[in-house]
């Protein structure tokens, strides 16, 4: 791999994690190199200019250099311009973050998953709604070449916003006889709706989100996510 | 060469401590057997009689050695005002303050969901425990403000307040002493936001 130099590079941290006394390693995801990860040397000095400014989900400009696996951050510049996350929408950031941290490979650059990106996070900023998590996840198996077919079945056909369905994964839906003949039955109107983004029918919502839940456990190869496992667990509380 | 398995052992194991590698663990393992035996001997004494000794305040969750520590028991505590950190290191600094004189109750830890550290692994259920004493009518929530802070402090402050306990949580804003001018942009900002209106 060879040496380059990157700056002003617009970048959001996915995650971070402490690196030898003094240093941090960063996970970012960068609009034109896609997931890298950086060493910042010395951030967690106690009055290092990067303490504070490394944070998730606010968007900065990064500069670094170096080769291999890791490279070196250089620079970081706060962007602004929207509020930090609060409460339960900073759990659908976390969300957001572990499934670009498990799905995305290292230096793929996705330019369109990263407007994307920062924008549901902008939207998280000003509102909290669970279709903006059903949004990008559409998006991002799209990106990543898994792309959903909702509009037609399997046999070629048109889907039947009042057919039922059962989704089979890489290939699409394949029209039942009844619901709830296959454990992955949706509506015909929920793919349709699925296909527009439009997830105001809220048992297209649910729906949605079961079959999302399946096709995300299938891609990141049955890996149970930490962050659906915590939120359960504050939910109990 | 080998090095004989009591000094070997010894260099290994003082690489447990954060930020020492091997060059700095051999330095250490030498300067105590060549230069310091007694206090290598007081080091040894001291840990032993520590990991002996200290446990957990049943009331605060900092270490202690009597079963609830003193501070918990102090009658000269204000016992109706609980605050909630995340390490004992966040307790000392509260104390420096000297602007405040509650008790504490000592999280080691953060909820941070990517890590996987969550309610179990900070056992939560023992702060609810202790705030629903009946005693506690305020929990102040003092956990960083980072982002796995507010995600504690959010479900602390949402499952306290179901069961009808007064939460706060400290403000965040510009420091003291601090001019415009000098602040970060991410801490005016946030400022801005958190502004409030100003009373007679």
């Amino acid at each position: 791999m060879h040496r380059h130099k990157v700056d002003g590079q617009p970048a959001f941290v996915l995650h971070s994690y402490p690196f030898r006394e003094t240093s941090l390693i960063v996970e970012v995801f960068s609009r034109d190199f896609g997931r890298v990860a950086l060493l910042a040397r010395g951030a967690r000095r106690p009055r290092s200019a990067l303490r504070g400014l490394l944070l998730a989900f606010q968007p900065l400009e990064l500069g670094w250099a170096g080769k291999g696996e890791v490279q070196t951050l250089m620079k970081a510049e706060w962007q602004g311009g929207q509020p930090l996350l609060s409460g339960r929408a900073l759990f659908y950031g976390y969300y957001l973050n572990e499934l670009l941290m498990n799905l995305l490979p290292r230096e793929d650059a996705h330019e369109r998953l990263f407007n994307v990106y920062a924008a549901t996070l902008r939207r998280l900023g000003e509102s909290l709604r669970e279709s903006d998590l059903r949004c990008f996840e559409r998006a991002l198996l799209q990106e990543l070449g898994y792309g959903l077919t909702l509009d037609t079945d399997v046999a070629g056909q048109p889907v039947d916003p009042s057919a039922f369905y059962a989704y089979e994964i890489e290939r699409g839906p394949i029209r039942l006889d009844q619901a709830g003949a296959s454990a992955l039955s949706v509506g015909g109107k929920t793919l349709l709706d699925m296909a527009n983004d439009d997830f105001s029918d809220p048992r297209s919502l649910l729906e949605a989100k079961q079959l999302m839940r399946t096709l995300v456990a299938h891609y990141t190869g049955g890996k149970s996510l930490e962050t659906r496992k915590i939120f359960m667990e504050l939910q109990e509380l | 060469m080998a090095l004989p398995t009591g000094l070997d052992a010894l260099i290994e194991a003082l690489r447990c401590l954060p930020g020492v590698g091997p060059k700095s663990a051999q330095r250490m393992a030498y300067h105590l057997l060549q230069r310091d035996r007694q206090g290598a001997q007081r080091l040894a004494d001291s840990m032993q009689y520590a990991l002996n000794n200290l446990r957990h305040c049943q009331r605060c969750n900092t270490f202690t050695e009597a079963e609830v520590c003193e501070r918990c028991l102090s009658p000269k505590r204000d016992h109706g005002l609980l605050c909630v950190v995340e390490t004992p290191v966040d307790m000392n600094m509260m104390e420096q303050t000297q602007a405040y004189s509650g008790l504490y109750y000592v999280l080691m830890g953060r909820v941070s969901p990517l890590d996987g550290v969550g309610p179990r692994e900070l056992q939560l259920e023992r702060l609810l425990a202790r705030a629903s004493d009946g005693v506690v009518r305020e929990v102040m929530l003092a956990t960083n403000f980072t982002n796995e802070g507010e995600v504690t402090a959010h479900y602390l402050g949402e499952m306290l307040k179901s069961r009808g306990i007064r939460v706060t949580r400290i403000a965040r804003g510009v420091p003291v002493g601090g001019e415009l001018e000098y602040v970060d942009p991410g801490t005016l900002a946030q400022a801005v936001r958190e502004r409030k209106t100003l009373t007679e």
